[in-house]
């Protein structure tokens, strides 16, 4: 009689859960509808020593489009070496190179327990080294801006034989480039932090910003102090 | 014990999260109220209305539907009138015009949302309205049993301001200060003034429609859950085969519209053969195009779309005969209706600014392509043609009579044979359809040669073609696929007060039976609102009508007259 009564009361549970199921539709509305990613299939290149990837894992990701439309909980990879945003279509484990042009940016998130924040900028000039729109890493976005791209370049090659046949492998290191955008959307460039090379880049602030500088104590050697810098310029008004 | 402790203590949650789903549902659910400048119009003339979506827990303006529904029926199965209006936290207003073929009767304005389809069409919003044809003398229509309505019940609930004129009575084309009193707290109010039909009437105020209300539960005939249209309109469908009727699971039915550029929408059907899609201001008055992708070989499957406006039930209100004092008022509609016709004094519209075309085109692809301009060769019959001069990456075989698209893959220099052919913007069914397009109709072809993702599908390459002349209109849906119209959203016009002042010839008749219509007035709560107009040539006894709601959901009716003398002795109040 106890196990029958038990039975019954199970019984009941499961079927107030499935009458539950009905109301729980009316949440579907948010996910339903949700933009579509768009993409060609994305093979990796091989031929590399060294890491293509910013982030080697698989991470979640958030996805503003470009046409103002957000996309959370992406699984997403940025390659560093040819600058694209990697997707995998969780419904079929395929992957996907994101097209440039719709993704506005983008967010990485638990990179080291923290998260990135990508921005597609468009550079203005476009040459056969250097597309006009890149990915980067958002470090101030303020009057004067610092965009980090986390660049993947070729360091050097070699030609190595394996299985009998001669391959050409190239060597490829994590190399950013910080591009500083002014108040008339022009970007300066800087390719390694360094005092002497930042001030070059103000040649009428320079005096201002080594007070800052010195005024801050920054030795002037870490993406840290570079963005403090920034920071402080922005702060005084210094451009 | 402690099993049956645990059990019982499980039965309990349980119960306790359905109460809460179900009181969550009931929470999310909608009511409403229409207001409509008269009760009595000809057809032909603009109909103005106000619409008050709200919460039917707290009667508060309801921020959940973005869509609603207007349609006008009588006793007739067939709905006169539909519309699709924009409905902006809980209210909407506009107009729109009664075509002037209707005969004479009582009509029904129903409004709705597609949330409130949910609880059945019992939970519509309704209200009766009376329409004389122009050119119908003899009048032998019936009315509305108004029945022992008691319109100066008292609802505890609502706020009536108070309404002040200047004037009790006023002479013709003169102008007429109201000042509202204060509500206690803020709200948005509808306002008409226009001409006493002198019948009792059936019209309910915000006040008593609401405190009408009776806690409702969802309709279980509902056999799916419409969900609310918080961002667009969703349009609904089914998967069936022809043969069977059985609905069709796991279908993936793709939707797009002529454009210049190729664009695609796509919804799996679910186990009820149902899919939804999400139709933004993109599609609006536009022509859709769906299809089933991979439509498998000797099957009958048909897509069908769900009328939004469909209703079941039908309308058969008790009706008595219409008296002669009616008769007379509509009679006089009639004339002022001609006079006004004659001289083109009707055109009281205004049309609303356009608005933003601020849409987002799903675009299929966001990339670079490689593009042919056939008007930069020689002339070429057809495809297969065009294909073997121009385009080596494009491959067209014909299979006994059935062509077949191929696309070298620039990555790989393979040909994959499934490529998404789509002319015009629109996903071509069946590449047969327009194998024969040469470059006398087509304008451009693009190319990608890559295999592509948009969202779950995937696409072996794409050939877009657009044509001269929308090629695509002259093609015929294969069985499998359908072809609907999407109308736009009504916006209708707002009213214009006309100063008589500005009437440069005097001697034109300037007869009215609408003097105001302000839909969106709102109130303070602390001080009173005031508003002017004119009046007409018409002399009669006005009706100033005020609806609305507060902020804090409390309901706000309040009603008046003035008298309008065709002579200048006017009392001064």
């Amino acid at each position: 009689m106890k196990h029958y009564l038990y039975f019954l009361f199970l019984l009941i549970c499961i079927s107030i859960n499935a009458q539950t199921v009905k109301s729980t539709e009316v949440s579907e509305s948010d996910t339903l509808f949700l933009p579509k990613l768009t993409g060609q299939t994305y093979i990796e290149r091989k031929g590399y020593k060294g890491e293509q990837y910013f982030y080697d894992d698989w991470v979640d990701g958030d996805i503003l489009l470009s046409t103002g439309e957000m996309l959370h909980g992406e699984k997403l990879k940025y390659n560093g070496l040819f600058d694209e945003l990697i997707w995998v279509n969780m419904s079929n484990y395929r992957q996907f190179e994101l097209d440039k042009s719709f993704v506005a940016e983008f967010w990485l998130k638990g990179i080291r327990g923290a998260t990135i924040h990508f921005k597609r900028i468009n550079l203005g000039e476009q040459t056969d080294t250097h597309p006009s729109e890149i990915y980067a890493q958002i470090g101030v976005e303020e009057k004067v801006s610092l965009y980090i791209q986390r660049k993947i370049s070729v360091v050097g090659d070699e030609d190595i034989y394996e299985n009998g046949k001669l391959y050409n492998i190239k060597s490829i290191e994590s190399k950013p480039l910080y591009y500083i955008k002014l108040p008339s959307n022009n970007y300066l460039v800087l390719r390694r932090i360094r005092r002497n090379a930042f001030l070059k880049l103000f040649p009428e602030q320079k005096k201002t910003i080594l007070k800052l500088i010195r005024a801050g104590h920054l030795n002037f050697k870490s993406e840290a102090d570079l963005i403090k810098v920034i920071e402080l310029m922005n702060e005084k008004g210094v451009i | 014990m402690i099993l049956f402790k645990r059990t019982f203590i499980l039965f309990v949650i349980q119960l306790a999260g359905l109460t809460f789903c179900v009181n969550a549902q009931i929470a999310n659910h909608e009511t409403g109220y229409i207001q409509t400048d008269r009760t009595v119009y000809v057809a032909g003339e603009s109909v103005f209305y106000k619409l008050y979506v709200l919460d039917a827990t707290s009667k508060k303006r309801s921020d959940l539907s973005k869509v609603g529904y207007i349609l006008l029926r009588n006793a007739n199965p067939n709905p006169t009138l539909k519309i699709r209006i924009k409905i902006d936290s809980g209210l909407a207003a506009g107009s729109f015009v009664l075509p002037d073929t209707l005969t004479s009767g009582v009509y029904q304005l129903i409004a709705f949302t597609s949330e409130m389809k949910n609880f059945g069409e019992r939970q519509f919003i309704h209200k009766e309205i009376v329409i004389a044809n122009r050119f119908d003398k003899e009048l032998n229509f019936k009315l509305i049993n108004s029945g022992s309505t008691d319109n100066s019940k008292i609802h505890p609930a609502d706020v009536k301001p108070e309404i002040k004129t200047d004037k009790l009575t006023y002479g013709s084309r003169e102008k007429v200060i109201v000042s509202l009193g204060k509500t206690n707290s803020k709200a948005n109010v509808s306002v008409s003034v226009f001409e006493d039909p002198g019948i009792a009437s059936t019209d309910k105020s915000i006040a008593e429609t609401l405190a009408g209300l009776s806690t409702v539960q969802p309709d279980k005939k509902v056999l799916n859950t419409y969900l609310p249209e918080s961002k667009e309109k969703i349009i609904r469908g089914r998967v069936i085969d022809e043969t069977t009727q059985k609905t069709i699971k796991d279908a993936t039915v793709l939707l797009s519209c002529m454009d210049s550029i190729p664009n695609l929408q796509y919804a799996v059907t679910n186990s009820n053969g149902m899919f939804q899609m999400l139709l933004s201001d993109y599609y609006n008055g536009k022509e859709l195009f769906f299809t089933i992708k991979d439509m498998p070989a000797n099957q009958h499957w048909k897509i069908v779309t769900e009328d939004e406006f469909a209703l079941s039930n039908t309308w058969n209100p008790p009706l008595t005969e219409i008296k002669d004092n009616f008769k007379k008022f509509i009679d006089k509609s009639q004339n002022i209706v001609y006079i006004n016709k004659c001289y083109q004094l009707n055109n009281v519209l205004i049309a609303k600014p356009v608005a933003d075309r601020n849409y987002i085109c799903p675009q299929l692809y966001h990339c670079p392509v490689s593009t042919v301009l056939l008007s930069d060769f020689v002339q070429l019959n057809d495809l297969p043609e065009i294909a073997v001069e121009l385009l080596p990456q494009l491959r067209i075989y014909n299979d006994n009579g059935k062509y077949s698209a191929r696309i070298m893959f620039e990555s790989s220099n393979l040909y994959y044979d499934k490529p998404a052919v789509f002319l015009d913007g629109v996903f071509v069914d069946d590449l047969n359809k327009i194998i024969g397009l040469g470059s006398e109709q087509i304008k451009k072809i693009d190319i990608v040669q890559s295999e592509r993702a948009f969202g779950n599908l995937i696409f072996e390459g794409i050939i877009s073609i657009t044509s001269k002349s929308n090629e695509i209109l002259n093609t015929t849906p294969a069985s499998y696929s359908l072809r609907i119209k999407n109308d736009n959203f009504n916006q209708g016009g707002s009213f214009v007060d006309v100063n008589p002042d500005s009437i440069k010839d005097k001697n034109i008749p300037y007869y009215k039976q609408l003097l105001y219509w302000n839909p969106n007035l709102e109130l303070s709560g602390t001080d009173s609102t005031k508003f002017e107009f004119y009046t007409s040539d018409n002399t009669a006894n006005f009706i100033i009508k005020v609806e609305g709601i507060s902020d804090d959901g409390t309901p706000i009716s309040a009603s008046s007259t003035i008298q309008v003398n065709n002579k200048l002795n006017v009392t001064v109040k």
